[in-house]
């Protein structure tokens, strides 16, 4: 890719550092001041630079080392095979696999609200929608993308829930179904567009290839463009699973807080995000196994956050690595053909 | 036509998911404002928290959520648009660079509830802010930052080369062809990505409670020594509290932060109109 604007560098030694009126069209009262200008704003660039560095080293050292101060004490299979997580016990015990497991449970309940129904929606759009309902669906997808997650926690608890028991009396007022279902929502956007920008990005040739070939229109779409934008999609999966992992609002209102290890949906549970959220309106002292016990949680969410984000942009950019290795590889005749 | 001409059954289905995904996009609004209904006047938006809901109001939050989009634009915009235009302009293609970079970049996925965690440790206990409005805007900063840095990297990348080559072949110095021409042609996109970020900052809850923040303070934060208060938290305490009345107060809460997220998008897009007819 040319458009890379750092391959394109300015002429080294085009400018001879002597006195004289400026040598281009541009203002400057001279070489002296525009190196000047020139050294001044490429020092603040790189300050910034570092400060996001600084920024981002401090979010990872900050985790690092409080989680290290915790497993010092706590031995990490203890933190592995221990089936209770309850910091404030008199005999405390930290077993993370509850708060995963709840983690897990929400997420998957999540993504099978939202993936299919996000990558059917993308399908719509991108195939099957006029132009005008396809512009009045995107903008409400994006508006639903804007709304904040605390405020998606109350339509859970106070609509949702209510909904689902007047079906179903035997549910609890908190428990993993609802959180389900809303969260599902919630990442419905990041699936629906990123689906949809996968899909933009098959060539149009590919379908009319088949359709001229004299395949049905849903052989060319399950046998051609859905193959073809399958890492696409991958990576939309991943990124929104990686959101409904850390989402935290909707499940510390909608599911609760229940300590147990339970694979109940019907019961309230209690994920990572859910402890932290909790726990931490308790004013943890500094210091205690119950603070550091904090980090430990949020550096095993980090951890999984940041892997699976990671994975989808590695998924997402995969397609234009392959077009480039493509590129490279065609000879230079073919693309005359264009 | 890209579209395909006859439907059948997978065009049926996709139509019925579009249809779900629509309900499910406006259903939460609709709910919000029916709820909100009854509460939301003036004294509602100039009102203190209150153990009578009638009495109650969310002057104090608003104040709060206006103080901290206003520090987290101070503090992530400069630093988040200046990275951006290092790592994509000047920054040397070697790989410790290019890891800083996408360790950057890949903390836009880190959940915002993981920098409240940080935010305690760093501001509130490290620096000894205490809960207070300044440790919430740095912390909001730190979350906002990764998504300013990847969309305003793209905005700039986004700028043709051939700019760059016809700017440096007239003569100009990489600054001169930066400010003249590069950052007035990807200022519309650094604009749409910043929006993005503080919507998202002010929205956020989960950070703030980790820090501390408060819900029930009957005053408005006047510098950002005071103590943090802001609406997504009131909507949350006030969602969590089983009392009648309270739920139609955290629904009207609600409806007052989308509003102020409303009034955001659209100032960005008035100025983004007036950003892409200056560069033209």
């Amino acid at each position: 890719m040319t458009a890379d604007g750092s391959s394109l560098k300015p002429p080294q030694a085009a400018r001879p550092v002597s006195a004289g009126p400026p040598a281009s069209a541009f203002e400057g009262t001279g070489t002296a001041s525009r190196a000047l200008s020139e050294r001044i704003a490429r020092r603040f660039f790189q300050v910034c630079a570092m400060l996001a560095a600084l920024a981002a080293a401090a979010v990872i050292a900050t985790l690092a080392s409080e989680s290290a101060l915790f497993f010092m004490e706590v031995s990490p299979v203890r933190f592995l095979t221990e089936l209770a997580w309850t910091p404030l016990a008199e005999e405390p015990r930290f077993g993370i696999l509850p708060l995963l497991a709840a983690t897990a449970q929400i997420t998957a309940g999540a993504a099978v609200v939202a993936f299919p129904l996000g990558l059917l929606t993308a399908v719509y759009l991108e195939y099957y929608s006029d132009p005008r309902a396809a512009r009045i669906l995107t903008a409400a997808v994006i508006v639903l993308a804007a709304v904040p997650t605390v405020v998606y926690g109350y339509v859970a608890l106070n609509f949702v829930t209510p909904a689902l028991r007047n079906v179903w009396p035997s549910l609890e007022a908190y428990n993993g179904i609802s959180a389900c279902l809303v969260v599902g929502v919630m990442i419905l956007p990041t699936v629906t567009l990123l689906s949809r920008s996968a899909l933009q990005a098959v060539p149009p040739s590919l379908t009319d290839a088949g359709l001229a070939l004299g395949a049905s229109s849903a052989r060319v779409l399950l046998r051609g463009i859905l193959p073809a934008a399958s890492g696409g999609i991958a990576a939309a999966l991943a990124l929104a699973v990686a959101r409904a992992a850390g989402e935290t609002m909707i499940v510390t209102l909608a599911a609760g807080n229940q300590p147990g290890l339970t694979w109940s949906p019907l019961e309230g549970l209690r994920t990572l995000t859910a402890y932290i959220a909790q726990a931490s309106m308790g004013d943890a002292p500094s210091g205690t196994m119950e603070y550091r016990a904090f980090f430990a949680v949020a550096s095993v969410l980090f951890v999984i956050t940041y892997a699976v984000h990671a994975l989808g942009r590695w998924l997402a950019g995969g397609r234009s690595r392959r077009r480039d290795a493509a590129a490279r590889a065609r000879p230079a005749t073919a693309g005359a053909r264009r | 036509m890209k579209g395909f001409r006859n439907h059948g059954l997978i065009g049926s289905v996709c139509s019925f998911a579009a249809a779900v995904t629509l309900a499910a996009a406006v259903t939460p609004i609709v709910i919000l404002l029916v709820q909100a209904g009854g509460v939301l006047d003036f004294g509602f938006l100039v009102g203190t928290p209150s153990r009578f809901a009638a009495q109650a109001g969310v002057g104090p939050a608003l104040a709060g959520t206006l103080w901290l989009t206003l520090l987290t634009a101070a503090l992530a915009c400069p630093v988040g648009v200046g990275a951006a235009v290092y790592f994509a302009e000047y920054a040397p293609r070697t790989r410790a660079v290019q890891a800083i970079e996408s360790a950057v970049s890949n903390l836009a996925g880190v959940p915002p509830l993981v920098f409240g965690v940080t935010g305690l440790a760093l501001y509130v206990r490290g620096l000894g802010l205490g809960p207070t409005v300044l440790a919430g805007g740095l912390t909001l900063a730190m979350l906002a930052l990764p998504t300013v840095v990847v969309t305003s990297k793209e905005a700039i990348r986004q700028v043709p080369a051939g700019v760059r080559a016809a700017a440096y072949a007239l003569g100009a110095t990489r600054w001169e062809v930066l400010r003249r021409q590069v950052l007035p042609a990807a200022a519309p996109g650094i604009l749409t990505g910043v929006t993005l970020a503080l919507a998202r900052t002010a929205g956020a809850a989960a950070p703030l409670l980790v820090i501390g923040a408060a819900s029930f303070i009957t005053y408005a934060p006047a510098t950002p020594g005071d103590l943090l208060v802001a609406l997504p938290t009131q909507v949350f305490a006030w969602s969590a509290r089983s009392q009648p009345g309270f739920a139609a107060l955290a629904a009207a809460a609600g409806v007052v932060l989308l509003a102020l997220l409303l009034v955001l998008h659209l100032a960005s897009l008035a100025l983004r109109r007036r950003l892409a007819g200056a560069a033209r």
